[in-house]
């Protein structure tokens, strides 16, 4: 009978002992200063005084602390992705989850910045002594399209980088990608499942696309080796948080003709620079996001010779998509200037002259060329 | 501090609920006193001085009239003088930008200086509850209290500061006394907070989502997106406003408190007449309490009834905020309500329930329009929208919006009827009745948890520099 009346009160105990052992553990749990995961500080406990409390300060700060630092937070993050999932929601974290663990960014949405972009390249192909290539990079939702959810934003990718391209002028050697990429997307894997990157698959269908243009003979794909890593999250998964979807694997890509010694590869933001002989920086498998494998990710200026290519100097301004092709486009170029306008705010123009480059490749995803408003640093 | 925040979850409840129950009973009153003060001051920490002047106006007040009972016209004048002071702050703090702008648009050439005071939060829940006392103690219906402690409870009382229900002192006299919190009523507090939580996050905020999106959309909407635009703006209102009177109630268990419903399944009534005796009961009743029984009611025949109404309508409109399409809103409803009393109530009841049903739903979902939309333009194209202005069917990317809502609309829709609480209380066998609490509480706990979490997640991708 007792036991039958304690049984009553249960949803007492439980909810007692939830916030009881939640509020323990934000003291217990050890605070981390840093979150790998979202890339960014953590709060530290407000300063408790009575001119913060009186101006709100440590109220307002409290609230972020407690936020930052709830325990068990990945799990809770999780559980709302998947009840997200479950009441028809695919999407409300800005990720589909479509067929065969495939994770899609939400459409790419243009407010004019596309236009604006185009403005700049146009001129800066109009004043360049050397010519420019340009390449967009449609996103992976708008390739994949047997893939996506039953329900989701259309992907405008064809029509925004068609209107895109149309306002390039004529000094501009455009190469569209959308056309062709989805046609390759039914015979091979071009993107990642759990990011928004292409694979070096993808990469290497756009290497042998742009040869036409830019005149180089590419490397066949029988000539490369592939090594395969396995367990890469990318920033799709760690958006979606959808933690049971499967990581992807990768490829790296090494031309088996290529001498072991004839890469260097010089990394430079700012005053800091480091140096590496590999297209690849291994330090980054040990990350659950590994796309930085490639050229060791985002830097200002970085500049990939390579002893045993026969072409000239070329200027890449890119975003991350480039990092993976880049190492293909150095079979046929013996020196390359990757330069990412986000980081690197010096005139493209006199970079290219200084230089002696003999080209300039613009290669942008869709989704950065609708967004970034670095672009005027062109010239 | 709201309830649904994780501040309040997880560090200021179970302080209190420590802090209440290791106090010795006597000072337990104290104890609430102090954590509602901090409650309160939580987000303005200078405004709670307004909130204790208003305490200290009605409890002296209360304490004159007490002792002067005998002197009818002394005790008329501290009333009436409490009453203007109680309004006067309320005026002050609420209206004053709103009479300012009035006039200047009536009156151009007066020019007058538009003061922007910044709303103090729950002022017209708390200044509602003080003259509920002091009125009563003028009128002799109430003891007067003289503990201001025990009246500064009364009147700050956490669970309901901000957001009703508004708990007349009549109903609580006794409670604040002598009160036995008991694990019994503590269970049951914690169940229907569970659910108010879960209808203020689970249900309200989504549809909020839902309804900022269609907005956003404008004119690609077409009529259909309007429609499911305002529909989900009903259930949000709804949901939002019942959870947090569910809240408020399963706290005040918890404390040993009992106060009255606030919420009956209002989207279920046959007429604007029943809509309002189930939306927001604890206002209704304070007006009906208060000004439209005061003012005569419906014994001085038809006609002052109809006055009566149209007075107490124009107040509760004004009540809900300081813009014109609140009073418009209380109008639309005031008007509404005296042809129901002159004929429609009559052809209502002969009526099939699904016409009755379908007329007031129509009827209170185009409130809604009304009460949402302060700018008089922005409502007119609405307005215009949701009867075919832009076209009927949606376009681009509201239609997956709307899609992927569709469960929830339809969950929504059903717990705005009693059904489910129909059927929990058809479970006779108490191991299956053990089973869903506990694990609907669990369930809500988690949930509800993981939607406050993840509101704050926000993977950043590209850092550096």
């Amino acid at each position: 009978m007792k036991i039958k009346k304690a049984l009553g009160y249960l949803p007492a105990f439980i909810f007692c002992g939830f916030i009881f052992t939640f509020m323990a553990l934000y003291f217990a749990l050890p605070k981390a200063d840093f979150s790998p995961q979202e890339k960014k500080k953590l709060a530290d406990f407000p300063e408790l005084t009575v001119q913060t409390v009186m101006d709100g300060k440590f109220q307002k700060e409290l609230d972020t602390y407690m936020s930052d630092h709830v325990p068990l937070r990945n799990f809770y993050v999780g559980l709302s992705a998947d009840y997200e999932l479950v009441s028809g929601r695919n999407g409300e974290k800005g990720i589909y989850l479509g067929k065969d663990g495939y994770l899609f960014p939400k459409p790419t949405k243009d407010g004019g910045q596309l236009g604006k972009n185009a403005g700049f390249i146009r001129e800066f192909g109009d004043s360049s002594p050397v010519p420019v290539y340009m390449t967009v990079i449609p996103s992976s939702g708008s390739v994949n399209t047997d893939k996506l959810p039953f329900n989701h934003e259309s992907y405008n990718d064809k029509a925004l980088t068609d209107s895109f391209a149309s306002q390039l002028g004529d000094n501009i050697i455009y190469t569209d990608m959308t056309v062709p990429f989805s046609e390759k997307a039914k015979q091979r894997q071009l993107y990642y499942k759990t990011d928004h990157h292409w694979t070096s698959g993808g990469a290497y269908e756009c290497y042998r696309l742009l040869g036409e243009k830019m005149g180089y003979d590419p490397v066949a794909e029988e000539d490369f080796d592939k090594e395969t890593v396995s367990g890469f999250y990318g920033t799709s998964y760690a958006k979606s948080a959808l933690w049971w979807v499967a990581p992807d694997s990768m490829e790296l890509w090494k031309n088996r003709n290529q001498p072991a010694d004839s890469v260097t590869v010089e990394i430079s933001d700012g005053d800091d620079s480091k140096t590496g002989d590999s297209y690849f920086f291994r330090k980054q498998l040990e990350n659950d996001d590994k796309y930085p494998v490639y050229l060791d990710g985002n830097h200002s200026l970085v500049r990939v010779k390579n002893k045993a290519a026969k072409g000239g100097k070329l200027v890449v301004v890119k975003d991350s998509y480039a990092h993976t092709i880049v190492p293909f486009l150095s079979q046929n170029y013996s020196e390359i200037i990757m330069a990412d306008l986000r980081y690197y705010k010096k005139d493209i123009s006199l970079l290219a002259e200084q230089e002696g480059a003999d080209a300039v490749l613009i290669l942008y995803s869709l989704d950065n060329l609708a967004n970034d408003t670095n672009l005027a640093y062109l010239f | 501090m709201i309830f649904s925040s994780l501040i309040f979850l997880f560090m200021f409840l179970p302080a209190v609920l420590i802090l209440y129950y290791i106090t010795p009973r006597k000072f337990r009153n104290l104890t609430l006193f102090i954590v509602d003060l901090v409650f309160y001051s939580w987000g303005e920490p200078m405004l709670v001085l307004l909130m204790l002047v208003s305490i200290v106006i009605n409890y002296t007040a209360g304490v004159l009239i007490g002792i002067n009972r005998e002197k009818k016209k002394l005790t008329k004048a501290i009333f009436i003088i409490s009453i203007i002071l109680n309004l006067g702050l309320l005026g002050f703090f609420k209206y004053i930008g709103f009479i300012g702008e009035t006039l200047n648009f009536v009156l151009p050439f007066l020019n007058i200086p538009v003061l922007q005071v910044s709303l103090p939060i729950g002022i017209s829940f708390y200044t509602f509850q003080t003259m509920s006392y002091t009125i009563d103690v003028y009128r002799n219906t109430v003891k007067v209290q003289k503990n201001i402690i025990t009246f500064g409870t009364y009147v700050s009382l956490f669970p309901q500061l901000i957001a009703g229900p508004i708990v007349r002192y009549e109903d609580v006299a006794q409670q604040l006394m002598e009160r036995r919190e008991t694990l019994e009523q503590f269970t049951q507090g914690v169940k229907l907070f569970l659910v108010g939580m879960s209808k203020k996050i689970l249900i309200a905020n989504e549809m909020g989502n839902l309804w900022d999106a269609v907005r956003d959309s404008g004119a690609s909407g077409g009529a259909v997106g309007a429609w499911v635009g305002i529909i989900a703006y009903t259930f949000q209102i709804y949901f939002d406003f019942s959870g947090y009177s569910d809240m408020a109630i399963g706290l005040g268990r918890m404390f040993g408190f009992e106060f009255m419903k606030n919420f009956d399944y209002p989207y279920i009534s046959k007429s604007i007449t029943e809509f309002w005796r189930r939306w927001h009961i604890s206002l209704g009743t304070w007006f009906r309490e208060y000004v439209y029984i005061p003012l005569g009611g419906n014994r001085k025949g038809l006609g002052r009834q109809i006055i009566n109404i149209g007075v107490v309508w124009f107040l509760t409109g004004l009540w809900h905020g300081a813009s014109w399409n609140f009073i418009l809103w209380g109008v639309y409803f005031g008007v509404l309500l005296m042809l129901e009393k002159i004929f429609l109530l009559r052809l209502l009841k002969k009526a099939p329930a699904a016409i009755a049903h379908l007329y007031s739903i129509f009827l209170f979902v185009f409130g809604w329009v009304i009460f949402y939309f302060e700018d008089m333009g922005e409502m007119g194209t609405f307005i215009a929208r949701m009867f075919g202005s832009d076209g009927f069917m949606m376009s681009g990317d509201i239609i997956p919006t709307v899609i992927s809502y569709i469960p929830l609309l339809i969950a929504a829709g059903i717990i705005s009827t009693p059904l489910i609480t129909t059927l929990y209380h058809k479970i006779k066998s108490k191991p299956v009745l053990y089973a869903a609490d506990n694990a609907g509480c669990i369930l809500a706990l988690l949930l509800c948890t993981s939607s406050l979490v993840s509101s704050s997640y926000n993977p950043f991708l590209y850092f550096k520099f």
